[in-house]
């Protein structure tokens, strides 16, 4: 495993019955590196991240984060280690305000205690993500922008060391794809590695350093965005023969 | 002609029976609302908890509801437990739908022998000084052994709801009935949060089973005629939601309590079970429920 990689995965397998839907991956992001994941629909990319996340159990291979091996860790083991990630249909507590959101990774990933500390930690969280106004509403009054802002700070909230966004721009404009990469960028330059699951291939290209493309669940290219993006293999996988 | 004494009296009756059902349902709206536990033997909890109040009443002459309230704690980690175990053996495993109720069924069976084992088949009843009096405002007249359960089941739906409003294990809880994948992703352990909320649960259905006790004799078996309305209750109400439970355990007395007065007894069952019906056909999510 490399000693750069803040986190690393090696040979990840993923079978669901006689469906292999991960075949071995390998993968390294650096410190505050930004990586592009791509591949058609089906190629394995969420499946991918949620082995990585801890959502579900890799049937092969090894997970490392910061030096720790958490192939066999919970997901909210590794959300409190500083792994943390939005979702691609979002998924807010309904329940609870904006700002309630925002303080249940406060109070467990990071581990506040401090109802004052929370409070004032949450309205920064909000601040940083454009939701300052919208602190006291509920889920329900937030646009789809909004929505993906809110997923994105309460993955901020819980003081991740690696942010994996998961199709963060899907179905949004593209004056508000452009809002989103801001405030990517913002969280990147914060010291936050960050994994960009995408579909947009200019959100894909300007915001990252490095790309990866997943296959019926192999990865067939990395590189820079530009090389990658001509690799033949890529140009087949994504227009057909 | 309308007899207003006697409607008067029965809709005062169906409210102070709905807020004794409040105290009832309350445990069933966090394990099966918020939690998806379907625990069918809160009922027995609560006659669990009626029969703690008896015996320290007759025993030692301690207060039915003190006794309950002290016992609580105790439960509570009894509770908490219980779901440890429950987790452990079927809903890790992804198998608590079906063998998960067969357990819960298991512990209704088992705890309704246990309290027959240790005090018989005859009803028991508690003595204390407000079970007898009542108070009279005009031609209504209202008893203080169903009062006081009112107040109380009223009392613990508030600080339930305050609890999960002010306080982050609370608002866990709120977030693990909504998306326990979402809450696992942000570092809050579903378990854990689980485990808690169950505790309370439970709880709660031994506080209700010392206002059960207060408000009539009980023997052991009588828990099972409350699994239907406890669960109708807080399907009614809407699941999570706990104004839902109140307002759908007012509504389910009042109409037993109407029906009973002009009807008779043996329709009750019949028109509340209606009601839910026909709530859900025109809202399926339940009164609040969202």
């Amino acid at each position: 495993m490399s000693t750069a990689s803040v986190l690393s995965s090696r040979g990840v397998v993923k079978k669901f019955g006689g469906f292999t839907a991960l075949t071995g991956i390998d993968f390294d992001l650096g410190p505050n590196e930004r990586v592009g994941l791509i591949g058609p629909n089906g190629s394995g990319k969420s499946t991918f991240v949620n082995c990585l996340t801890g959502a579900l159990a890799c049937d092969a291979g090894t997970i490392d984060f910061g030096g720790t091996d958490i192939t066999d860790m919970a997901a909210w083991r590794r959300a409190r280690l500083g792994l943390a990630r939005s979702f691609q249909i979002p998924r807010p507590f309904r329940g609870l305000t904006v700002r309630r959101n925002i303080e249940v990774p406060l109070a467990f990933a990071a581990g506040l205690s401090d109802q004052a500390q929370i409070e004032a930690e949450a309205e920064d969280v909000l601040a940083r993500v454009g939701l300052a106004a919208k602190s006291r509403k509920g889920p329900r009054s937030l646009s789809q922008v909004e929505l993906r802002k809110l997923e994105l700070g309460r993955a901020l909230a819980a003081r991740p060391k690696v942010l994996i966004a998961d199709e963060a721009m899907a179905g949004l404009s593209d004056s508000e794809v452009d809002e989103i990469l801001v405030l990517l960028m913002q969280l990147n330059d914060s010291g936050i590695a960050i994994v960009l699951i995408e579909h947009i291939m200019r959100a894909v290209v300007r915001f990252s350093q490095r790309v990866i493309v997943l296959v019926a669940g192999a990865k067939i290219a990395e590189g820079t965005p530009m090389d990658v993006l001509s690799h033949p293999e890529v140009v087949r996988a994504y227009l057909g023969q | 002609m309308v007899n207003w004494d006697l409607l008067s009296n029965a809709l005062v009756s169906g409210v102070l029976l709905g807020g004794f059902y409040c105290a009832v349902a309350v445990g069933i709206t966090i394990a099966f609302g918020m939690l998806d536990i379907v625990n069918i033997a809160h009922p027995a909890f609560i006659m669990m908890g009626a029969f703690i109040a008896y015996f320290f009443n007759t025993s030692y002459g301690v207060d039915p509801l003190l006794a309950c309230i002290v016992a609580a704690p105790f439960a509570y980690f009894g509770g908490r437990l219980m779901y440890r175990l429950y987790y452990l053996a079927f809903e890790r495993h992804g198998e608590e739908s079906l063998q998960g109720l067969a357990f819960f069924f298991g512990l209704l069976f088992i705890i309704e022998v246990g309290l027959l084992l240790i005090f018989g088949v005859d009803y028991r009843f508690v003595e204390a000084r407000y079970i007898g009096p009542s108070i009279q405002l005009g031609f209504v007249s209202i008893p203080w052994r169903l009062l006081l359960p009112t107040i109380v089941g009223l009392a613990m739906v508030g600080a339930v709801a305050l609890f999960n409003a002010k306080t982050f294990t609370g608002r866990a809880i709120l977030a693990v009935s909504q998306d326990p994948g979402a809450l696992r992703l942000v570092g809050g352990n579903p378990v854990h949060i689980k485990e808690v909320a169950f505790g309370i649960s439970i709880a709660t259905a031994i506080v209700a089973g010392a206002l059960l006790i207060i408000i009539q004799p009980v023997e052991p078996s009588i828990g099972r005629d409350f699994i239907g309305r406890v669960f109708a209750i807080c399907v009614l109400g809407g699941m999570t939601s706990l104004p839902g439970t109140v307002i759908a355990a007012m509504l389910l007395g009042i109409a037993e309590t109407l029906t009973t007065t002009y009807l008779g007894p043996s329709w009750s069952p019949a028109i509340s079970f209606g009601i839910l019906l026909l709530t859900l056909g025109v809202r399926p999510a339940g009164i609040l429920g969202r």
